[in-house]
């Protein structure tokens, strides 16, 4: 070991659970070292998010083919304008088993996906944990409650800024502290309208999107670029409101280009000491040595790295006694939106309907105590796009060529709809992922995953055909046209860039890798604070308690540091 | 070149001093609308790279006055120019014309040849075919035809878009130019900003969303 410092805590990642690792570990004094496996970026240089597509030379599509073959959920993520942040799979391949599917997005850049993340921050609510116990009996509970999490719901959504109103519906607790909601477009009061008239409730949407100044970032000025990056830092990503404060602390150290690869273990003490990493610009591997190790490198990576950690106290993976590790993974039931328009709007000027970037209502679950659980269990949330945006609109989707066919398109634009929802996704221990046992490797060489995940049972088909028949009775409650459909399967997992699970908590070490502290239950001084924790997962959208979980280990964490236990 | 864009980077650090006090929203709002009503210029979307090197810079079917054709033959791309301008017409709205779409689908299927020369083997393909149909109807090739004999061909080509149960060969052609003369036209400056009159991707103090009492209550 020699001269190399060794730190109290080694953070893996520095998006949603890394970047809130480091600030809630370095402002409590902690000697933190962060090793993110991407480049550095910089808001100002790296997004373009001004740039209309006929700055771009391939008016943001890229050359034909040049990005590959994508997974479904990929097409709209990787533009000219995001190509350099984004991994293009076929350069970077992951493996899938005989027939299944997972798409796999990847950001490796300081900040990971909260450079482009969707910016939806709804709490889960206390059935969420305890689906279990108080919902069905499927499943198994977490191994926290509601209460336990809600301070952290609070610290995180004070910390990044979250604009909503108070209100919050049942199971779907809303944050006391809010910046204000943003105003509804003139179709998602109709939306709202409609859906009241069923007895159904719309609220606002809880948006990590300043409203108003705050903690010295500027409000949103409603450019609506935000998936291509925020070069104001309106919307919540670490790269701009964590890095900036810790880097040139002496108790904190990033280094980007770091690819972590394995955790190192004390062999004598059962706890780890360190970790490898690969510099990812002169292929070198490194040691560096910490007293605590947070894996925050998202789901699948830091599975990958306990997985790649395995030894011979652990053949099936560091801190897998459990043999859960990488099981049970998860994603929303997720498929294809409902388009349409509304007449009353047809024909009107075109307005700005960019907004905060994201709907500014929304329709959380509502269907509680249903009686339908043969079919399907649990329920679904509801999101909207509506007006003018960016392309030709609902009426390029109709027959036809020429004058009248582009007056109808100019008539229909500012009358837009789409209406799309999440399912609850369940966990099941067949949906996994492993090591390639064929040896596929990454770019640096190290061993890659093979996924054995399938989006395709009766619940998610059940769950499916009970949202769209909901979602076409809400739409024409709301006075819409409609557009012909056809119902798709399931997305597959990873589709909408909402998995977790793989690591999940739970009091019993049998049936789970992490404690209620996210420390894994065979090394506990080795924490897991992304979404690879997750029991279950809920309508709602993760990035939110992916936060709030982070915090609240690494508030336990630097605790147990106080008090001299790790 | 790079100092509109620069200056439009600095506004953006500008908006956020001035923002946080009331006396900086209202020079915002009296200061915005003058700057920002319309879409910048194609000179503005040169200029600042990122980290990998990218940059935004437009396609040279934008920028070259006159466009250099890199992929059609003078008489095929005349025929691309005739097809695109059915599919979008000038009326009394900019087209597919103003647009020069066709110059902009040039540029695309040459570009194809790197990843997905395929692309430009449906193109030779179905303007071949296209005039094949044109001569066994008309017997002439279709840049002869009149214009309401062009009218007619491509509408029986599309006869499967509103009849599922119908069959055209010249459909698959028909759904390839349909799809990439709207692309071009809507990704285009006269598309999106002149004939669609988007009006986003821009700069506002505050966001009132809907105005209309009739569509709250």
């Amino acid at each position: 070991m020699g001269s190399q410092p060794v730190y109290d805590v080694i953070v893996v990642g520095s998006g949603a659970a890394g970047g809130i690792a480091c600030h809630v570990l370095a402002t409590q004094g902690l000697k933190v070292l962060c090793l993110e496996a991407g480049r550095r970026i910089e808001s100002a240089k790296d997004f373009h998010t001004h740039t209309f597509p006929y700055g771009w030379t391939y008016r943001g599509n890229g050359k034909p083919g040049e990005y590959g073959k994508l997974p479904q959920g990929m097409e709209w993520k990787i533009k000219e304008w995001t190509d350099h942040l984004y991994t293009i799979p076929d350069e970077d391949p992951y493996a899938l088993a005989p027939g299944a599917k997972f798409t796999w997005t990847r950001m490796r850049v300081l900040g990971g996906r909260t450079n482009c993340w969707g910016r939806g921050c709804d709490r889960f609510g206390p059935l969420d944990f305890k689906a279990k116990s108080l919902q069905d009996g499927w499943g198994e509970d977490w191994p926290i409650t509601y209460d336990d999490v809600a301070p952290y719901y609070d610290k995180v959504e004070q910390f990044i800024g979250v604009a909503g109103d108070s209100e919050g519906v049942y199971n779907t607790p809303a944050g006391q502290h809010l910046l204000p909601p943003f105003n509804p477009r003139c179709g998602e009061w109709l939306i709202k309208k409609g859906a009241e008239k069923l007895g159904i409730k719309v609220r606002p949407k809880p948006l990590a999107v300043l409203s108003r100044p705050y903690h010295g970032r500027p409000a949103c000025h409603y450019c609506g670029g935000c998936n291509w990056g925020c070069e104001v830092a309106a919307r919540y990503g670490s790269v701009d409101s964590v890095f900036p404060h810790l880097e040139g602390r002496p108790n904190f150290t990033l280094r980007t280009n770091a690819a972590v690869h394995t955790v190192l273990m004390d062999r004598e003490t059962g706890k780890a000491r360190g970790v490898t990493y690969i510099d990812s610009e002169n292929k070198q591997e490194y040691e560096a040595y910490g007293k605590a190790i947070v894996l925050a490198a998202s789901m699948v990576e830091s599975i990958r790295i306990l997985f790649n950690s395995r030894n011979r106290e652990y053949p099936n993976g560091l801190a897998n006694s459990s043999g859960t590790l990488g099981r049970y993974l998860m994603e929303h039931v997720a498929f294809n939106d409902i388009q349409g328009f509304f007449p009353q709007l047809a024909g009107r000027p075109s307005t700005n309907d960019d907004g905060p970037g994201e709907s500014c209502l929304y329709i959380p679950r509502y269907n509680y105590g249903h009686k339908d659980t043969k079919k399907y269990l649990r329920g679904w949330r509801f999101d909207f796009y509506t007006g003018c945006g960016m392309g030709p609109g609902p009426g390029a989707e109709l027959p036809g060529f020429g004058s009248a066919y582009k007056k109808k398109i100019k008539e229909l634009y500012p009358a837009a709809f789409s209406i799309g929802g999440y399912g609850e996704g369940l966990a099941f221990d067949w949906n996994y992922v492993e090591i390639d046992p064929d040896g596929l490797r990454d770019r640096l060489g190290i061993p890659q995953v093979r996924f054995h995940t399938f989006a395709e049972y009766p619940h998610a088909f059940a769950i499916r055909d009970e949202m769209y028949a909901q979602m076409e009775e809400i739409m024409k409650a709301a006075g819409a046209e409609i557009f012909p459909y056809k119902k798709v399967a399931p997305y597959p997992l990873g589709s909408v860039t909402h998995e977790a699970g793989g690591a999940r908590m739970g009091d019993d070490p049998k049936t789970s890798v992490l404690d209620k502290w996210n420390r894994c239950h065979d090394v506990r001084n080795i924490i897991v604070a992304d979404a690879a924790c997750f029991v279950t997962h809920p309508e709602k959208q993760i990035t939110h308690t992916i936060m709030a979980l982070a915090w609240r280990a690494c508030d336990h964490l630097a605790e147990e540091f106080r008090r001299g236990n790790v | 070149m790079s100092g509109k864009l620069i200056g439009r980077r600095h506004a953006l650090k500008y908006f956020g001093l001035l923002s946080s006090s009331a006396a900086g929203i209202e020079f915002l709002e009296s200061w915005l609308p003058r700057s920002t009503a319309l879409a910048a210029p194609l000179e503005e979307m040169q200029g600042v790279h990122d980290s990998e090197g990218n940059g935004p810079e437009p396609s040279p079917a934008d920028t070259e006055s006159p466009y250099v054709l890199r992929f059609f033959k003078p008489d095929e791309f005349r025929t691309v120019e005739v097809l695109t301008e059915m599919i979008i017409p000038t009326d009394d709205k900019p087209g597919a014309r103003e647009a020069k779409v066709a110059n902009y689908i040039d540029f695309v299927v040459y570009s194809a040849a790197e990843f997905e020369p395929s692309l430009q083997t449906q193109w030779i393909d179905g303007l071949h075919l296209l005039n094949k149909l044109s001569a066994e109807k008309y017997g002439s090739a279709f840049s002869y035809l009149t214009g309401p004999q062009r009218e007619e061909l491509l509408t029986e080509m599309s006869t499967p878009e509103h009849d599922p149960q119908a069959e055209h060969p010249g459909y698959p052609f028909y759904k390839l130019l349909k799809s990439m003369t709207l692309e071009a036209f809507f990704t285009s400056k006269v598309g999106l900003i002149d004939f669609l009159e988007y009006k986003g991707l821009t700069f506002l103090t505050s966001f009132p969303g809907c105005t209309h009492p009739e569509h709250q209550t």
